[in-house]
């Protein structure tokens, strides 16, 4: 089953969304509960800022040493006996997990959710090798169900109400639940879910980190669907991107008390499980091959151009604090990942000029590196894009026109002064009491919100004419 | 050229190898000593009442009890049972520490199915600071023991508690690393829905915690 198709046009996907009002009170009471539990957490912890720059410090360390950490997890991880695969795009990636899948006859995958797997279109992938793939985390679980794709990295279904999983859950699970509360939908995805965990061949998850000193990797859910996903079938395969590599379990661990406080505010994610290996002998349990894929898909280009990014824990702050990400939800951004990390992110892996308007859509309030439990320069990285937008002049030529204009003005006071003093008595003709709801050449503003009535005068002519003493 | 070595010269193209190991390991514990004098703020009286502070906080989610020794487990199993409206059968974890205690009436024989109600376990160690379980697995700690029942009963050892997640690393650091290690922090939660908190997404959504010693 493909999904849904979306329109390649950013203005045009964003018009949607702003339609759709049902988007933006699902995406508040996801996100509002996610900014307060956050703040919660967050005052919590007096050294909370020395903590944060403690948190980069340990990622840039791994970062700094990458060749030599991801050495020393290779040897430690086929020491334990799992096999390592490296997969420099995501066609390699791909093609790696759905080999493994067919050597081991699998018809059916369960998969623990991993936006390192939406990053590469592994669910895409195993769906062309016609491979039945069944998502366990429940926000997957009803995606998968309705069709699309995540529009959150932590909450990929925050764009629905409970009203909405309802109906999905009522049209596609086994067990009609009479009411729409959201315990009995939750315990229906528990049942439904439950004969695959068994039923699969092979488990595919993502990784938090890759440990170095121990060569295991380390998932963190709340629900539990990972270690069902990955300890029952014959096969676990897990897809990493290199910049996961941390050097010890004590770091892993403590990134993970700043990722899951950025993330929802809890002190600790309720399961965070290390797994080193297939099977061991008597083990009751686990798989019986243990398959891992480092994924470079422009990490390499990142770690020379913008390395501060391969930081990032996935925690999803900066969307939930991000202004344009509240109003317009994931599906808007239109890659893997949305909002600020996305508008960063989505460039390097599908090229600029397919994704120019993502750093364009950014207000640069900067609270996405605020928030930010890492201390990324989000804002910074967004406005390194619209350079890069600018100087390889992939701009569209109304707005390199009108930019230019702009700098020529802007650049010579005295023109800039005189157009003004022409521009405000002229912008007043149009206000109706004290705002502008209509004027030429400015519908792409008032169409949406009006303009406020201007002075007669601009503030330097009424700072000359004040210290002038008129 | 391959995959991996494609990978690793672009790395080290960027990022030349600059340091030895021995300096790299230096300021790698230089990072996580760095972090360590960040905590956040623990009221530390006792080990075990911080842990059933922390474990029992609404949003982990757990239910603690304490009692004298191991061999008082039977009688704290029994009397959940009985406060949940259980059946008295249940899936031991195969521990011989568990097997050889008294279970009196109780029907520890159950093997593990995915819609076993109850199964009952011993941790390894905990983490006071988040309240969380420590298993390693083994033969007499299968992995999903924690993670396919309704209901987790789980023993731990007061003896046992670590303060930080930190302590618990540095006290493994060294040590073979087994196949999985779970930390266990409460019972299975989701908030997939509207960001609303339910328990019992796919693990247990009752997680009952006897300390004991």
């Amino acid at each position: 089953m493909s999904q849904t198709v979306e329109s390649p046009d950013f203005d045009l996907r964003v018009k949607k969304a702003l339609a759709d009002p049902q988007l933006k009170i699902a995406l508040e009471r996801t996100t509002g509960n996610a900014r307060r539990k956050r703040a919660a957490a967050v005052a919590a912890w007096p050294e909370f800022v020395a903590a944060r720059a403690a948190a980069a410090a340990i990622k840039d360390h791994a970062i700094d040493h990458m060749a030599y950490y991801l050495e020393v997890f290779e040897r430690n991880a086929i020491a334990s006996g799992a096999q390592v695969h490296w997969a420099r795009d995501s066609e390699e990636a791909c093609k790696i997990v759905v080999d493994i899948c067919k050597t081991a006859g699998a018809k059916t995958v369960t998969r623990s959710k991993s936006m390192l797997g939406e990053e590469i279109g592994l669910p895409h992938a195993l769906e062309a090798a016609g491979i039945r793939r069944v998502e366990t985390d429940l926000a997957e679980h009803i995606i998968q169900l309705a069709n699309e794709r995540p529009s959150h990295i932590i909450w990929p279904a925050a764009h629905h109400t409970k009203e909405n999983v309802a109906e999905l859950f009522h049209e596609h699970h086994r067990d009609k639940s009479p009411t729409p509360d959201i315990e009995s939908m939750v315990a229906s995805a528990r049942k439904e879910l439950r004969d695959d965990y068994f039923a699969a061949e092979v488990g595919i998850s993502g990784a938090n980190f890759l440990v170095a000193e121990t060569g295991a990797i380390c998932t963190i859910t709340n629900e539990g669907n990972a270690e069902l996903t990955t300890t029952p079938p014959r096969v676990h395969i897990v897809t990493a991107g290199i910049e996961k590599i941390v050097a010890t379990t004590e770091q892993a661990l403590q990134l993970t008390r700043l990722l899951v406080r950025a993330a929802t505010g809890a002190d600790f994610t309720q399961y965070t499980t290390f797994h080193c290996g297939p099977k061991r002998p008597g083990d009751l349990d686990g798989p019986e091959s243990f398959h891992i894929v480092l994924v470079d898909h422009g990490r390499t280009r990142m770690l020379a151009d913008m390395p501060e990014m391969l930081r990032c824990l996935r925690c999803g702050a900066c969307l939930n604090h991000c202004v344009v990400y509240r109003a317009i939800g994931g599906h808007a951004y239109g890659g893997a990942y949305p909002g600020p990390m996305g508008s960063v992110l989505t460039p390097v892996f599908d090229g600029l000029a397919e994704s120019r308007d993502l750093p364009q859509a950014c207000t640069l309030n900067g609270q996405c590196r605020e928030v930010c439990p890492v201390d990324i320069p989000l804002p910074t990285l967004l406005r390194g894009w619209r350079e890069k937008s600018w100087r390889g002049e992939i701009e569209p030529t109304a707005t390199r026109a009108s930019v230019t204009f702009w700098a020529f003005i802007a650049a010579r006071p005295k023109l800039y002064h005189l157009g003004l003093a022409f521009a405000l008595p002229l912008m007043r003709l149009f206000a109706r009491g004290g705002w502008i709801s209509k004027m030429p050449l400015a519908s792409g503003w008032t169409a949406g919100r009006d303009l406020p009535k201007p002075p007669s005068s601009s503030f330097m002519a009424q700072y000359a004419r004040r210290r002038n003493g008129k | 050229m391959t995959a991996r070595s494609t990978i690793l010269q672009s790395l080290r193209a960027t990022r030349p190898d600059a340091a030895s190991p021995r300096d790299i390991f230096a300021e790698s514990d230089a990072c996580a000593a760095a972090m360590r004098k960040t905590l956040p703020p623990l009221a530390v009286n006792d080990l075990p009442g911080l842990f059933a502070a922390r474990a029992s906080a609404e949003k982990v989610g757990a239910t603690v009890e304490r009692v004298a020794a191991l061999a008082d487990l039977p009688a704290a199993v029994a009397r959940y049972i009985a406060d949940n409206v259980m059946t008295p059968n249940f899936a031991l974890q195969p521990d011989p520490r568990l097997q050889k205690l008294d279970w009196g009436g109780l029907r520890p024989n159950e093997t593990l199915r995915p819609d076993t109600v109850l199964s009952v376990g011993l941790a390894l160690c905990g983490v006071a600071e988040t309240g969380s379980l420590v298993f390693h697995s083994a033969p007499t700690a299968p992995t999903l023991f924690a993670y396919l029942p309704i209901h987790h009963v789980v023993a731990l050892d007061a003896q046992t508690l670590y303060l930080r997640l930190e302590d618990y690393a540095t006290g493994v650091r060294g040590r073979p690393s087994p196949r999985n290690v779970n930390l266990i922090t409460g019972a299975s939660g989701t908030t997939d829905i509207e960001g609303v908190l339910t328990r019992g997404a796919h693990g247990p959504g009752k997680l009952h915690i006897v300390i004991y010693g």
